[in-house]
């Protein structure tokens, strides 16, 4: 059975592939999202930041022994962001919240420095790792920009983008490399991916589905619910929705709008670090990384800038776009064209994205 | 981005002052003096007349390279600076001037029609891009013409590969005139006039009643609309600009370099150009020339000079660091920190410094 001139199942695979890249996207989509909630900068930094945490999660992947110093720094930097960044209980002494912040750090120091369970440390080294960027990215360069005009902003995140890029250049260089979180061991000891699922008989063929592909987008689901839960009933989440809505209010109710910020650039970056871990591990971790980020800007644009559940909608619409387009015009048409093709249409039917909020203005 | 703040006690007696380019005689002598040196550089460098080697050849190529970008960075000034939209497609418009004139001149067409032919079709293809700015302005522009730098690159690449190579790079022939190839000293000196006349066109469009529309449109949208300016028109017509701007700057690279490829004209170059528009001055019409002649000496210079002592101490520095990754990584960081360095400390940049300078000397010894 034919579609379009394309065999039926042939369609079906570029589909069911586009709704799972298209979870990867909303992650991604959802962390540019949350950003611009939160400080009014669109970053596009963003997929050089995807680009700096995966890498960092192969870092940690690895299986070597970790110096003590980079343990004891990214531990240390726990410890600032506990011990500045988090409102604790009332009831809590002076002495009990040294406690807790010296717990925290030698847990994750001990994590750090074990090589047993590679995939713990990994994660761990990487939440921490991509938060400490976030944080140095939001007060070394955004932060002083703040009651600058747009173009102050677009121009900072573009050229933080550029340095990021130099600084994994330097420190990794630019080749490709493998990041088999999903595979089982064979049995000469090298890690085996997982076979890939095939449905017989769809549509007169069979549908072959990367397995680390569903996983993944199992995870991104997940991770996307965990944080619209997180926006709408937790202290920080409302805060920093409260923050989105209006700074100058809600410094003036007694919010803590600069660790707002700082928490949205931290959480952002733990997010593109998680997309780009996810979408390499059915891939390969490549320095092209950050071309992928800008084919998410679209499915923003299309959900609309400030709103979350378009950024889901917008991440499955694009993923969607780009392999049906592979399918019927090849991958250079697919990934290369159709997400800008999409962004220009939104810009001129619908600018404002299709959960986005108009804008009225007045001289 | 106020361009006219001025020392005390100099102020304009007529009409014909006010309006001229080089307002006072210290702005007359000086630039005489700017252009007389730039002119005078290839006679002092070793395939000049004189034999003198005080000049490196290769400095020429750069002082080459600056002519030619700081015409597509005052196309840019014209729409970012002066009518306050953002664009972040500039390079692929470069590449829409520099293919056009290289496949013109393929086919037997003399460079000096290919060239205004290839800049008058970036314009045009300059208004595509621009039609958004009907519906959106802004950050929503600035996503417009991102679709553009994918889409003109990919259309280059693909759909256009018979006449552009594709993505190999595509071989350009020497322009000539009336028989004479155009390299060398005669390349240097058409390059550095075409840029002069490009940098006075612009000074002239913005002292034109085009030139006050596309302020007030700056400053404000909304009540430029209600003063009775068609917005939309005037925007379209300083994307027009901005685009032959970047056309001719284009074509010009083609013949300068001979060859093209796709990679020239990405979205990093588009960036690199906005990011010597705010290190010149976002604004000021000065602003391409210290920009342009700033960033590419640190590139083609400065950075290229510090390699080798960096690979020579880093890796020792920092453990984690192989010292052939430095040549590629050492460019972005240096210049993204400068960047970084002026969006925070004098996001006037580099012309609004100039002219904080002349004040502070007109006024001396009560500087401020």
């Amino acid at each position: 059975m034919e579609i379009f001139g394309q065999p039926g199942f042939a369609v079906v695979q570029g589909l069911v592939a586009g709704v799972l890249t298209g979870g990867i996207y909303a992650l991604i989509a959802l962390g540019i999202v949350i950003i611009n909630k939160a400080s009014g900068v669109f970053n596009f930094a963003h997929g050089y930041m995807m680009l700096l945490g995966a890498l960092i999660f192969w870092t940690f992947f690895q299986n070597q022994e970790l110096t003590p110093v980079v343990a004891f720094a990214l531990s240390g930097a726990l410890l600032t962001i506990l011990s500045t960044g988090i409102r604790y209980p009332a009831a809590w002494t002076r002495s009990g919240r040294v406690a807790f912040i010296a717990a925290a750090w030698a847990t994750v120091g001990f994590i750090l420095l074990q090589t047993d369970n590679l995939f713990l440390r990994a994660l761990v080294g990487t939440a921490l790792g991509a938060a400490l960027v976030g944080l140095l990215i939001e007060r070394l360069t955004i932060r002083p920009l703040i009651g600058q005009p747009l173009f102050a902003t677009v121009m900072m995140t573009l050229v933080v983008g550029e340095v990021l890029l130099g600084v994994t250049q330097l420190t990794w260089g630019s080749v490709d490399r493998s990041l088999p979180i999903f595979a089982t061991v064979n049995a000469l000891g090298l890690p085996q991916a997982y076979p890939p699922i095939r449905i017989r008989d769809v549509l007169g063929g069979t549908v072959v589905i990367k397995t680390e592909l569903l996983i993944a987008f199992g995870i991104a689901v997940a991770a996307f619910v965990g944080f619209v839960l997180f926006f709408r009933y937790t202290r920080l989440g409302l805060s920093m929705r409260a923050t989105a809505e209006n700074a100058d209010l809600a410094q003036a109710v007694g919010l803590r709008v600069r660790a707002v910020l700082a928490t949205a650039w931290a959480i952002a970056s733990v997010l593109a670090a998680l997309a780009a871990t996810l979408y390499s591990s059915s891939t390969a971790l490549s320095i092209t990384m950050p071309g992928l980020a800008l084919r998410v800007f679209p499915a923003v644009l299309l959900g609309g800038i400030e709103s979350i559940s378009g950024a889901f909608v917008g991440g499955i619409v694009i993923g969607v776009a780009e392999k049906l387009g592979t399918v019927y015009f090849g991958s250079d048409v697919g990934e290369q064209l159709i997400p800008f093709v999409v962004l220009m249409i939104v810009l001129i039917v619908r600018p404002s994205g299709l959960f986005g909020e108009e804008r009225i203005e007045r001289v | 981005m106020s361009a006219n703040i001025r020392p005390s006690g100099v102020f304009d007696t007529s009409y014909a002052q006010e309006m001229r380019i080089n307002r006072t005689r210290f702005d007359q002598i000086l630039s005489a003096g700017f252009l007389g040196v730039i002119l005078a550089l290839p006679l002092l460098s070793r395939s000049g007349p004189f034999g003198i080697d005080l000049v490196q050849p290769g400095f020429l190529g750069t002082v080459e390279r600056i002519a030619i970008l700081m015409i597509a960075v005052q196309g840019l000034n014209l729409l970012v600076g002066y009518t306050g939209q953002i664009t972040l497609g500039q390079a692929a418009f470069m590449a829409v001037g520099a293919y056009g004139t290289a496949i013109l001149m393929r086919h037997g067409v003399t460079f000096w029609f290919a060239l205004p032919i290839a800049a008058l079709f970036t314009g045009l293809v300059g208004l595509i891009f621009g039609l958004p700015s009907l519906r959106v302005k802004g950050f929503y522009l600035a996503m417009a013409t991102l679709a553009a730098q994918f889409i003109i690159p990919w259309l280059l690449r693909n759909p256009l590969a018979p006449l552009t190579n594709g993505a190999s790079p595509l071989p350009v022939p020497r322009a000539d005139l009336f028989g004479l190839e155009i390299s060398g000293l005669p390349l240097y000196y058409l390059l550095i006039i075409l840029s002069l006349l490009a940098m006075i066109a612009a000074r002239n469009i913005i002292r034109t009643r085009t030139g006050r529309a596309f302020v007030s449109i700056r400053d404000n949208d909304v009540a430029a609309e209600l003063l009775g300016i068609n917005v939309f028109a005037y925007k379209l017509r300083a994307f027009f600009i901005c685009a032959i701007y970047a056309g001719l700057a284009g074509g010009l690279m083609a013949i300068e370099a001979r060859s093209l490829s796709p990679d020239r004209f990405d979205l990093r170059n588009s960036i690199e150009l906005l990011a010597m528009l705010i290190v010149g001055g976002t604004g000021f019409p000065q602003a391409p020339i210290f920009g342009v002649s700033l960033l590419t000496i640190l590139r083609e210079t400065f950075i290229p000079s510090l390699t080798p002592s960096l690979q020579e101490w880093l890796p020792r520095l920092l453990p984690f660091v192989d010292s052939v990754n430095i040549n590629a990584a050492i460019a972005p960081i240096i210049f993204g920190a400068v960047l970084i360095a002026f969006l925070i400390i004098e996001p006037r940049g580099l012309a609004y410094r100039w002219e904080i300078l002349k004040i502070s000397w007109k006024i001396r010894p009560f500087s401020h």
